[in-house]
């Protein structure tokens, strides 16, 4: 839908809009709210019911379906033959752990960059189907992140490389360990450098592992490089506190939390995000609550939650927070010693009013050490500076600062290529990075590596980097895989759930092979080396088993507050007052799918939306909407975005709240391997900068129209519901005035029975001043409930599976709106319209309260869909999952039916669950516990939004929610009886002069 | 839609008639081949499993 922006907005505007298009209210959004649902998605006029597409051959449905059935008949009597038949045997030999039908859990833990996951996996016959997060860790509890949820379908990712490989044919280990053996022992005899490039080091075993390699080959050179992570980041803390500092907020403990461009609540911190909903979960007004300022150029996730947010390019955030820091200490902060702040200009900025800039310094004084400011990874390195220095000045606990090992910038990478480039190392091995992709300067890259004799690339799947080398030894992903983190609460182990699938042996065997080869004395199998370094440095007499059982052995956090260096903010703060900061600014961020790219070949996180763009397979550039009218650019426009010879052509969205003159793109698409990968999106490496201090925040980029437009599978605009009253939100004055005061309760008068439920009720409560926006919940029930994948072409034409979605409501201005983000799901309405219509009785209500689907009875009418008001239910328009093999169906859970083309399918509040709670507590002769059953999404919601029990449990969490005063049902003037309660967001402005500060 | 797109009489009938007739032939053809034999029975083992093993010296939490 193509959307001209206005001159001038509507006269009366709706206060809640999705979309541009609802915004200014086009003939085109009227038209589909009209409609329901998208041209394509149902049968129109000039549309194909079947495929979605113009009907071109001049054959109406009716005539299709008798030529269908005739021609049937005819090739059913010569088709009568017996084929395909598959053999259902018992298990000959079962092993021991396994008993058919009954899950078995095991702690293990996932690492992304720095991050560290602890999860619970569960495990049907033998095949890991499903994560959730570790309900012993003491930081976590038991909530982890979209993307390592998603990262049980990389296990059986049918790209996995399943035996060594060189120069292309497949070979055993013996040849490919020889290889790498000779070479390494080639080049201790030789003294020529080994380089050795890793991800992040957060596992003491692995680090000891280096450092027992690093003493028998001692040239082995080690980088250990995360592209996503921003080195910015690094440059300040090295120039801050003199070492490298892995931050971690504390935001239990905040009561006023200042964002420069920090992303905190993008689903990847479960430990920040669990903190977040227990300040955001108020009983009553008196609650207390913190406060969000937001100031940022990018709308982020963290931006739709501020209380207060303030878009403003990244290029001028560090002179505005040494200017903070300046005011503070006008308030009588003291300013740390050596801390001269010379060049910087006191009082509010341009861009923010007076009044507010005097409310954030009061708030942030007043706070005290209950205040934190936080950085985002990808912000200039004076902003990171000027960050630690606020934190310096306000002694902020609510902020951890942990030692950490340091990571290469670009610039050591840099190093390493020129190293290559002139011959330098006899070897090269590639663990677990990809930096033929990530690099930025490819080209140089591509020249350079060729020139080291022999390289060893150790991985998953293929990738570009393997392209260039000549050595492929496939590694175990991390659920085949040993292994141990440190984390600031608890030493954390990570155990094989499975055996190998494949011929492929973890990254640290391999080391280990090499290790002993060298001659070193080293113990067979890396699992044995971590098992003796255990016991002889962290276990301290308890049990090994135990820990592993617990996936981690609790330990007392390590304070460790290194010193802030008070004349490290000079030149920081000279550099952001000489910022440059004309032209369009360029914000390079890790893909909420992707991140780094590792993640680009999982269909899952590719489908799961956006939760800012609502985009879906790909990453198109996000315009501001001031940049969008100075350029004359409609949603889906061709545009060239060029920088320092590095032209990309990618399609452009307008993007509410972003700061002008500011750009934003995802990294990690543009991969040209995988099979899911390929071609999705644009690589936006080759645009990041070599200068470690702002190499993603890139200035002087040109952006023009390339003429031509590309349809965006985006979720934004569908399953509209017309502007009905669906998201409450409350200013915390509105909330303390009157409580109820959103209510407005219809008097429904039905003309059917009272349902009753002799056992339970079972119902769900939504939290929407908790709820974040991050998506989990989308990805734990995809897991879950094996929902299929539909691909691009499928979303943009609204067939998109999923069985929960999270709309996401702008309200106000375009320019700088606020975000209501409300999870969307089955509501299992009491009077569901969606049972009365199904002819053939395929949805029906359960005596438990349930509006349950029977598959096999759907003959796919779609009257349910169409007759839905929360647009919630989803059809199976073509066969997703009939053709897929193994390993692919190995991810499948075996409790939920797979259905076939043709079939409704909805959230079943996930009643297998259900009925595995009631199994076990009538096994154990006892009523079901109040959270004993919890749904996929509710255990996937880092920030406990979602609670799901039983309404008939008056002592209930859920029972006790549904009657809290900011409750309210959805659409609940149509009588239909919704089984989920949503409870009214909350924003906590900062009131200035009697109104909200903005 | 049905009513917008429906072709005349004539064209209908013998898409009816026609087609069925032309895709039972060609079905038939291709199950009656005289001179070619029918495919082999693919073995039960034609589509390798992919093993699924217990983790070794692994500790469940529970099941």
């Amino acid at each position: 839908m193509k959307t001209q922006l206005p001159e001038h907005g509507p006269v009366e505007a709706p206060r809640f809009w999705r979309t541009l298009e609802e915004r200014v209210e086009t003939l085109e959004a009227r038209q589909a709210a009209h409609d329901e649902f998208l041209p394509g998605a149902i049968p129109g006029p000039g549309y194909d019911d079947v495929h979605g597409l113009p009907v071109q051959s001049g054959v109406s449905r009716r005539d299709f379906f008798g030529l269908v059935g005739a021609a049937a008949a005819v090739a059913a009597t010569v088709a009568c033959d017996r084929k395909g038949q598959g053999t259902v045997v018992p298990y000959t030999k079962r092993p021991v752990e396994v008993v058919p039908g009954v899950a078995n859990y095991y702690a293990s833990a996932f690492q992304e960059g720095r991050r560290i996951y602890p999860v619970l996996v569960k495990t049907r016959e033998g095949r890991p189907i499903h994560l959730s997060g570790n309900d012993e860790h003491p930081g976590v509890k038991g909530k982890t992140s979209p993307r390592a949820m998603a990262d049980v379908l990389r296990l059986y990712d049918p790209d996995r490389l399943r035996a060594p490989k060189a120069e292309g044919r497949t070979i055993g280990w013996v040849e490919a360990e020889s290889r790498l053996h000779a070479a390494l022992k080639d080049a201790k005899a030789t003294g020529k450098p080994v380089l050795l490039i890793s991800g992040a080091l957060v596992s003491p075993t692995r680090k000891a592992l280096l450092a027992d390699l690093k003493a028998a080959l001692p040239t082995l050179e080690h980088l250990a490089y995360e592209p996503a992570l921003g080195d910015a980041g690094e440059e300040a803390a090295k120039a801050s506190f003199g070492e490298a500092v892995d931050l971690q907020p504390r935001l239990a403990k905040a009561k006023v939390i200042l964002s420069l461009g920090a992303d905190f609540l993008n689903g990847e911190d479960p430990e920040a995000l669990g903190a977040w909903g227990a300040k955001r979960r108020l009983k009553d007004a008196h609650d207390p609550i913190n406060r969000l300022w937001v100031l940022e150029g990018p709308l982020t996730l963290t931006g739709t939650n501020a209380d207060v947010r303030i878009p403003i390019a990244p290029s001028r955030l560090g002179a505005m927070a040494f200017a903070l820091a300046k005011g503070l200490a006008a308030k009588g902060v003291v300013l740390p010693a050596g801390a001269d702040l010379a060049g910087i200009s006191a009082g509010a900025p341009a861009e923010i009013p007076a009044k507010t800039w005097s409310a954030l310094l009061n708030d942030l004084r007043q706070a005290g050490r209950q205040a934190v400011v936080l950085c985002g990874a990808q912000m200039p390195v004076e902003v990171h500076q000027a960050a630690h220095l606020l934190n310096a000045m306000l002694n902020s606990e609510a902020v951890a600062m942990l030692p950490a090992e340091p990571l290469a910038t670009v610039k050591d990478l840099a190093a390493a290529v020129q190293g290559m480039a002139a011959g330098r190392y006899a070897a090269a091995i590639f663990w677990d990075v990809n930096p033929a992709f990530t690099f930025p300067m490819a080209a140089a890259w591509k020249t350079a590596l060729p020139k080291v004799p022999l390289r060893a690339w150790i991985g998953l799947m293929e990738d570009e980097t393997s392209a260039q080398c000549q050595l492929l030894l496939p590694e175990s992903h991390w659920l085949e895989s040993w292994g141990d983190f440190s984390t600031p609460s608890a030493a954390v182990l990570q155990q094989p759930t499975l055996g190998t699938l494949y011929d492929t042996r973890q990254g640290e065997d391999i080391l280990l092979g090499a290790l002993k080869a060298l001659g070193a004395a080293a113990p067979g199998s890396y699992h044995a080396f971590l098992q003796a370094r255990w016991q002889k440095e962290v276990l301290t007499g308890a049990s090994f088993e135990q820990a592993l059982h617990d996936g981690l052995l609790k330990v007392e956090p390590k304070s460790v507050a290194p010193v802030f260096r008070g004349a490290s903010a000079a030149a920081a703060a000279k550099r952001a007052a000489e910022s440059n900061t004309e032209g369009l600014e360029l914000v390079l961020f890790p893909g909420f799918a992707t991140h780094d790219g590792r993640h680009a070949n999982n269909s899952w996180l590719q489908e799961t939306p956006d939760p800012i763009t609502k985009m879906t397979w790909d990453n198109p550039v996000s315009v501001s909407v001031q940049d969008a009218k100075a350029l004359g650019l409609q949603e889906g426009d061709l545009v060239t975005l060029s920088l320092d010879n590095v032209t990309l052509r990618l399609p452009a969205v307008i993007q509410p709240g972003q700061a002008q003159g500011v750009l934003a793109l995802a990294l990690g698409y543009g991969r040209s391997t995988g099979g899911v990968a390929k071609g999705v999106g644009a690589n936006a490496y080759p645009l990041m900068g070599v200068d470690p201090a702002a190499a993603n925040v890139r200035r002087g980029v040109r952006l023009a129209k390339a003429g031509g437009t590309k349809e965006l599978a985006r979720t934004q605009s569908h399953h509209r519901m017309e502007g009905r009253d669906i998201v409450r939100s409350l200013t915390m004055a509105e909330y303390a005035h009157d409580p109820q005061g959103h209510r407005h309760t219809p008097e429904i008068v039905s003309l059917y029975e009272e349902q009753r439920f002799p056992d339970h009720k079972w119902g769900m409560v939504i939290d929407l001043a908790a709820c974040v926006g991050c998506s989990a919940c989308m990805v734990a029930c995809q897991s879950e409930n094996n929902v299929p994948v539909v691909g691009p072409e499928q979303v943009a034409r609204g067939r998109e599976m999923h069985w929960i979605r999270i709309d996401r409501y702008y309200e106000g201005e375009l320019e700088n709106p606020r975000v209501v983000h409300q999870p969307m799901l089955c509501q299992h309405c009491d009077s569901a319209p969606c049972e009365n219509v199904c002819p053939v009785n395929a949805t029906t209500h359960s005596s438990e309260g349930l509006n349950q689907m029977t598959y096999n009875r759907c003959v796919g009418t779609r009257y349910c869909g169409n007759n839905c008001p929360y647009k919630v239910r989803r059809f199976n328009f073509l066969e997703y999952t009939a053709y897929k093999t193994e390993p692919e169906t190995l991810a499948y859970n075996p409790e939920v039916t797979v259905r076939p083309r043709g079939v409704m399918e909805k959230c079943s509040f996930c009643v297998q669950r259900i009925n595995d709670g009631k199994v076990r507590a009538k096994g154990e002769g006892r009523a079901i516990l109040d959270g004993e059953v919890t749904t996929a999404c509710m255990a996937g919601c880092p920030s406990d939004a979602i609670v799901f029990g039983d309404l008939k449990d008056p002592k209930s969490k859920v029972a006790q929610l549904v009657n809290a005063s900011r409750a309210y049902r959805v659409l609940e003037e149509l009588g239909v009886k919704p089984a989920i309660t949503y409870l009214a967001d909350l924003k906590n402005p900062a009131v200035v002069g009697g109104s909200h500060a903005v | 839609m049905a009513d917008a797109n429906r072709q005349p009489l004539l064209d209908r009938a013998a898409a009816l008639v026609a087609g069925p007739f032309l895709l039972g032939q060609r079905a038939l053809s291709l199950a009656f081949l005289p001179d070619k034999p029918s495919p082999p029975e693919p073995s039960p083992d034609a589509t390798p499993r992919i093993p699924i093993t217990p983790p070794e010296h692994a500790i469940k939490r529970r099941g």
